[in-house]
Parts: C-alpha cells; structure tokens; sequence
C-alpha cells in the first residue's frame, strides 16, 4: 500500500486551520524539518486558498481533495477541484515588490515547491507540487 | 483570532492573536481601514506579538493599509513579527515596504 493519506472537506475557509494542522504533521512524519514543515504547509495553503477563490469563487460547499505522499525523497501533494479552471499560461502571478493585493499566493508556491504543475482536466482541476527533502527555500533572496 | 484597538497617546495599535488567513483575514483589514480611513488615525501600529501564521491574504490586508496610509499621509507600522510571520514577509519580499519594529516603544519613538 502506498503511503498516502487522503483529505476531503468543503472549501469553507474555516476548514483551512484543520487541513494546515494535518499537512504540517505529514510533512513532519515524512522527514522534513521543522523550517521545511511551515514552508510546505504555506505553499498547500495558500494554493487551497486559489481554489476557494478562484476556482469555486468563494463558494464554501464544494469538494477539495488533498493527497500527500511520500516519494522519491520528498512530499507530493496533489490538490483535486472540481471548479472553474484556469488557462495554465494565465497563472502568471504578480511580481514581488509590486504592492498590490493579488497573485502573490501564486508567487509563494512556486518560490517554495521545486515543482509546480496545474492540470485542467475534463470536469475537474489537478494541481500537483512536489518537494524534496534539503531543497532551501531562500526567503528574501 | 481575536483583534482589539487601544489608543496608546495620539497611536492606535491594533493587537492581533492567532492565525491571519482566507477565514480572517477580512476582520483584520476591516479594522485597520476603518482606523485609517474613518477615524484618520495620524499613526496605526499594528502588535503581530501574538500572530502564529500569516498567509498572503493577511499580508495583502497589511498591503493595503500600508497603501491607504501612504494616501492619507498618516504612518503604518508593524511590531513583533515572530520567525514565521517574518519568514512570510520576507518570501513575499514585501518586508522592505513596511515599517518594522521590535517592540511597541520603538514603533511609538520612531519619528
């Protein structure tokens, strides 16, 4: 059997609290440090964050699945919507230092996962992120 | 998360415990917009002391009273930002932009 756990919940916000909480022990369980643990639990935040808003448009009913694995070293997370996809090439973000309020989620997720891959799919939306242990976030970089 | 405002002289500061995220986020900008904005606050301080975890939806409220303050020509500080909140910002890269202090005394003795 794969070493896999599986969440399904709402994409109520209040639920955010509860999934960070099982992400961040995964990450533990898997072998990451403690630093590593709080960067990956922000990257899977904040993109289940893009979901809630985006993809299901702040609708707070609607299925989220969340799996975590553990391979080749690292953590894969894969994130499954069933909302409003988006145009992969449209998912450009904001630049940093530019002051406004969006995209900037966008931007942490790919400065924290080595691999960042978005799929719309017939019926629903994958997001797929991986990151291997040792690999530094360079915050303020 | 819980958010009071006390006035400490002609300051506001705005103390914040627990997680700033998508679920709360929207108190936190409703209170600094309305100190700045409504009351005209000449200097709003916000305490971070008792913020575990910030998300870019509690930095983009932080953005924007930053950005209304800058509008207004009244001042917007942070203080006692722990290592994750500091770590968040400095991801963000938007740590520059903002006031940063160590503790309320030096937020409140800045000129």
């Amino acid at each position: 059997m794969e070493d896999a756990v599986k969440l399904n919940f709402p994409s109520d916000p209040r639920y955010l609290g509860v999934v960070r909480g099982a992400i961040e022990r995964f990450a533990s369980l898997a072998g990451f440090d403690e630093e590593e643990c709080r960067w990956i639990t922000l990257a899977v935040h904040e993109a289940l964050t893009n979901v809630i808003r985006h993809a299901y448009q702040n609708r707070h009913d609607q299925p989220v699945e969340v799996r975590l694995t553990e391979r080749d070293g690292g953590i894969e997370v894969l994130l499954t919507d069933h909302g409003k996809g988006a145009k992969p090439e449209e998912m450009c973000g904001r630049a940093f230092e530019d002051l406004r309020s969006g995209g900037l989620g966008l931007h942490m997720i790919r400065e924290i996962m080595d691999t960042t891959l978005y799929s719309p799919l017939e019926g629903r939306n994958e997001l797929l992120l991986f990151k291997t242990k040792g690999s530094k976030t360079a915050a303020g970089e | 998360m819980q958010i009071g405002v006390r006035q400490n002289g002609t300051s506001t500061v705005v103390d914040v415990k627990g997680d700033i995220d998508l679920y709360n986020s929207p108190e936190v900008r409703k209170v600094i917009l309305e100190e700045l904005k409504e009351k005209k606050t000449p200097r709003v301080i916000v305490n971070l002391s008792g913020v575990r975890y910030i998300d870019s939806s509690g930095v983009a409220s932080l953005v924007e009273g930053l950005k209304v303050s800058r509008t207004l020509a009244s001042r917007f500080m942070l203080y006692g930002l722990s290592p994750a909140a500091r770590e968040v910002l400095e991801l963000s890269r938007l740590i520059r932009v903002f006031e940063v202090y160590g503790s309320e005394e030096e937020a409140l003795r800045a000129q």
